[in-house]
């Protein structure tokens, strides 16, 4: 797929740019070549997003060029007048951006904003705007668009803003893509749709895309060629084919290493007689509407149990139910309907002063753990605090606990006096995990503790996951909807749609053979590195 | 299908929604603020009859004079004689003027909300205004004049700022009219349709009474916004400039649309703590203005509370205290509505 012969759409010509005395991005060459779709590799922090915004002359607050220039069709786009560069943005180079749903305006129906974008690069009457919104709306597979272009943003799913913001991406004509980690964030059935529709448009309209991604699945299913970025530095340029089979540099067969992974699955444990540690039974949480007779069924009748030690992954889209049911089982919302059993004992309508005891046993893992966490404490006060709840203790008595469970959560004890903001996601969602087993709990609903990381940050998060499981015999509910961290971590599996469980059963028995037709389309939505299927040695191992 | 009322009311169009909920609200509030008015004058120390009467009344013709105003009734059947006079429109007579207190309102009413109504829009205008170049252009000499002015305008006193004006602006420059009533007394006022002499003016075809009009507003109400634009701006400022550095905002850069049309998307973003500030600015100039209409011998609703309070006129002083209440609920509803109205993420 080698289009040399022809001048390149875009060129990036030695460019650095710096925030502060930061050097972010660090001489990068770069040729973007009619019609190809180009993806840029690279954990947080690389420099990706930068590099998008560097193209359309869009530094965020404080960063400048320090060297080298942005060249599309030969013109250096430092050159142009502030008309020329506004027409440019959009008209000619235009970024997709990541979480759709903050970039879309508020308070305006987003017909009205695509028709916006099209009135900035064309004069047109407002109801020839309107029109064109429509059919690009259409265009990028947006059901019944009239009546869509008059909702506003909050009435959207994700997948349904991200086409919005494509369309008014392509609102302009523009001849260049730039998608910014565009699907992050969304379920991956609902990214396998959006990234196919958008790959769709431009091969169609001819468009060069620039596709910045973490993601290697990505690349490899969509790209013509690729770029490896690290800390601000292209490491390595090539075809796909090539570069998926022998990666020339080290950092670049690392990254792929990771994304290859294919953990081993995880087994049944043993069958026995004891009762099960938690046991959910015809679980049921509606919430009324406003507005509506009809309440959402959010959990409609879900029954499970788990067994001491064990691992159940209740996978699903997002919006069908998985973290309200865990909330449910930790009473932090009252469910409308079914029992909870926690250790024999019944605790769906326990009072909270008499379930509080209860609560050091079962402990849960938020899904953004920067939330979560107090903003203002110190690593050390986060871990002493549900200590302090259960029994006195002195200081130093205190200081050795959470030393210890620093070093179960493989953190450095220094980290101890940092606060939240000075750690990377990584090192949040790990003190997260400590924060839960501080009080030594039984059972621990892990929601989402995967989503949004980087690959290698994913495995590692995995992998503490899985030792301290068995080192401290945990039960775990595992709530995400990335069902390659489920491979390795459930024993068992419970596929979660629109507030029902549709399938359940052992890890193998649901990747192996599935037989929910959901179920089937959850697995088909991954997007393997390598599309050949494992030898069956691999999965038996 | 039958259909249940519910799903009728959700049926029809949001605005129509919006305004329906905030009406039917406004009728129990109205009757709470009547209750508190009465129940207020009540309290102040002091016999009416006595005051009325004087220091050597007799008890008897105190006793018949209460039994006159209905006081010797519980207060109860006091409160419900009130309120049938208040819907008969009968706010009983001022002892002072003679006339009926409806009568001395109506009066004075239209002078107060004329120059409050056009102060509040230039207020508003102007202080959005320079809030919304600040922000834009910010770093630049503009900004730090904007913000210096934020800072210095709520500690400047509204009758100290009109003071000044008059003395340069018609004192030494001559440019501004003398601070002497709303129409120049020479001229005939034209007929009362809106009690705006401004608008009357113009309906009457009489320009010389407009510009007379016109003109006599100009320093009052150039006062009352030097004072109460810095609000504005400050607030405006904080809001505007969080909506200038969101998401949106850049990716509507990214795609190219021109500078002015993302300002008024993050203009129209920023409406809703504009509004609040905006009606409360009004209800609050509604008696806070009497300084200024008393400089410019205004002959207001302000003027007219204080000379009431003065005089111990309670009559007049419940009066005021009605109809001051009643507009500014009039002021928050419409400024409720419209906060609605402006925010399609609030559920109606």
């Amino acid at each position: 797929m080698s289009q040399s012969s022809e001048a390149p759409i875009v060129e990036l010509d030695g460019l650095s740019v710096g925030f502060g005395d930061k050097t972010v991005i660090d001489g990068v060459d770069l040729q973007l070549r009619p019609r190809e779709i180009f993806g840029v590799v690279g954990e947080t922090g690389a420099g990706k997003s930068v590099l998008a915004r560097a193209i359309i002359g869009l530094l965020p607050t404080g960063g400048r060029v320090l060297a080298g220039q942005v060249r599309y069709r030969g013109q250096p786009v430092s050159t142009m007048g502030p008309e020329d560069a506004r027409a440019f943005r959009g008209g000619k180079v235009a970024l997709i951006g990541t979480n759709a749903k903050a970039l879309l305006d508020p308070v305006a129906r987003v017909g009205d904003q695509i028709a916006r974008v099209v009135r900035s690069h064309e004069r047109l009457d407002k109801r020839a705007a309107t029109a064109r919104a429509v059919a690009l709306m259409r265009e990028i597979g947006i059901n019944d668009p009239e009546r869509r272009a008059r909702a506003y943003p909050h009435e959207l799913s994700g997948g349904m803003a991200q086409r919005i913001v494509i369309a008014m991406a392509l609102a302009g004509n523009p001849d260049v893509l730039l998608a910014d980690d565009a699907t992050l964030g969304l379920d991956a059935t609902v990214q396998a749709q959006v990234l196919e529709s958008l790959v769709e448009r431009s091969r169609e309209r001819g468009l060069s895309v620039l596709l910045v991604t973490h993601d290697l699945g990505i690349v490899r299913h969509y790209c013509d060629r690729v770029a490896v970025m690290k800390a601000g530095r292209l490491v390595e340029v090539g075809d796909v084919e090539p570069f998926l089979a022998a990666p020339a540099n080290p950092y670049s067969r690392e990254l792929l290493d990771a994304a290859r992974a294919r953990p081993t699955l995880q087994r049944p444990l043993a069958e026995d007689d004891r009762p099960p540690l938690v046991s959910v039974r015809d679980l049921t949480m509606h919430f009324a509407v406003p507005g509506s007779v009809e309440p959402i069924r959010a959990v409609d009748g879900v029954s499970f149990s788990i067994a001491a030690g064990e691992t159940l992954a209740l996978v699903g889209e997002s919006g069908s139910g998985k973290t309200t049911a865990g909330q449910c089982l930790m009473r932090l919302l009252d469910n409308t309907d079914g029992r909870i059993i926690f250790n024999g004992r019944d605790i769906t309508d326990l009072r909270e002063n008499a379930f509080r005891p209860l609560r050091r046993n079962m402990q849960m893992v938020f899904q953004e753990p920067y939330v979560a966490l107090n903003p203002r404490w110190r690593v050390r006060d986060l871990l002493a605090e549900p200590m302090a709840l259960i029994e006195p203790m002195t200081s130093a008595e205190r200081a050795r606990r959470v030393a210890e469970l620093l070093e179960a959560v493989h953190l450095p004890t220094a980290l101890a006096e940092a606060r939240p903001h000075e750690l990377t996601a990584g090192e949040q969602k790990r003190v997260g995990v400590a924060r839960a087993l501080a009080t030594k709990p039984s059972f621990i609903v892990f929601d989402e503790p995967t989503t949004a990381l980087d690959i290698r940050v994913r495995a590692q998060i995995i992998d503490l996951i899985r030792g301290l499981q068995s080192q401290m015999n945990l039960a775990a509910l595992f709530i995400t909807h990335d069902l390659n961290s489920v491979r390795s971590l459930a024993h068992r599996v419970a596929v979660m749609h629109l507030g029902k469980i549709v399938e359940q059963g052992s890890t193998e028995a649901i990747f192996e053979r599935a037989e929910h037709p959901y179920t089937r389309k959850l697995l088909a939505a991954e997007l393997p590195v390598d599309c050949e299927p494992l030898p069956p040695g691999d999965i038996a191992a | 299908m039958r259909v249940s009322p519910r799903q009728f009311w959700r049926r029809q169009p949001r605005l129509l929604r919006i305004i329906v909920t905030r009406i039917a609200l406004i009728v129990p509030q109205m009757f709470g603020v009547t209750l508190i008015a009465f129940l207020l004058i009540r309290l102040l120390p002091g016999d009416p009859a006595r005051l009325i009467l004087g220091n050597f009344a007799t008890d008897e013709s105190i006793a018949l004079y209460h039994q006159k105003l209905g006081l010797d009734k519980d207060v109860w059947t006091q409160f419900a004689i009130y309120l049938g006079n208040v819907l008969h429109g009968d706010l009983g007579t001022s002892p002072f003027t003679s006339k009926p207190i409806l009568d001395d309102l109506a009066d004075r009413a239209p002078a107060t909300l004329e120059l409050i109504l056009f102060a509040v829009i230039c207020t508003v205008g102007i202080g959005v205004t320079i809030a919304v170049t600040s922000v834009v252009k910010k770093g630049s000499a503009f900004d730090w004049g904007a913000r210096a002015y934020g800072f210095a305008a709520g500690a400047l006193p509204d009758f100290w700022v009109a003071l000044l004006l008059v003395f340069f602006l018609y004192y030494m420059l001559g440019w501004a009219p003398a601070p002497f009533g709303r129409v120049d007394m020479m001229l005939t006022p034209p007929p009362t349709v809106t009690g705006f002499l401004t608008i009357d003016s113009l309906l009457a075809g009489d320009f010389e009474a407009f510009r007379s009009s016109a003109g006599r507003l100009i320093l009052p109400i150039l006062t009352i916004t030097i004072v109460n634009a810095g609000a504005v701006t400050k607030m405006t400022q904080t809001v505007f400039a969080e909506i200038w550095a969101a998401p949106f905002v850049e990716q509507m850069r990214a795609c190219g649309v021109p500078e002015r049309q993302i300002i008024r998307a993050a203009l129209r973003n920023s409406l809703p703590p504009i509004i609040s500030v905006s009606s409360f600015i009004l209800g609050f100039l509604l008696g806070a203005a009497v300084l200024v209409e008393t400089i410019f011998s205004w002959g207001g609703l302000g003027q007219y509370a204080v000379q009431a309070v003065i005089n111990s006129d309670y009559a007049a002083l419940q009066g005021f205290v009605l109809v001051a209440s009643a507009f500014i609920l009039v002021v928050y509803s419409i400024a409720d509505i419209l906060y609605e109205v402006v925010d399609p993420r609030i559920r109606t």
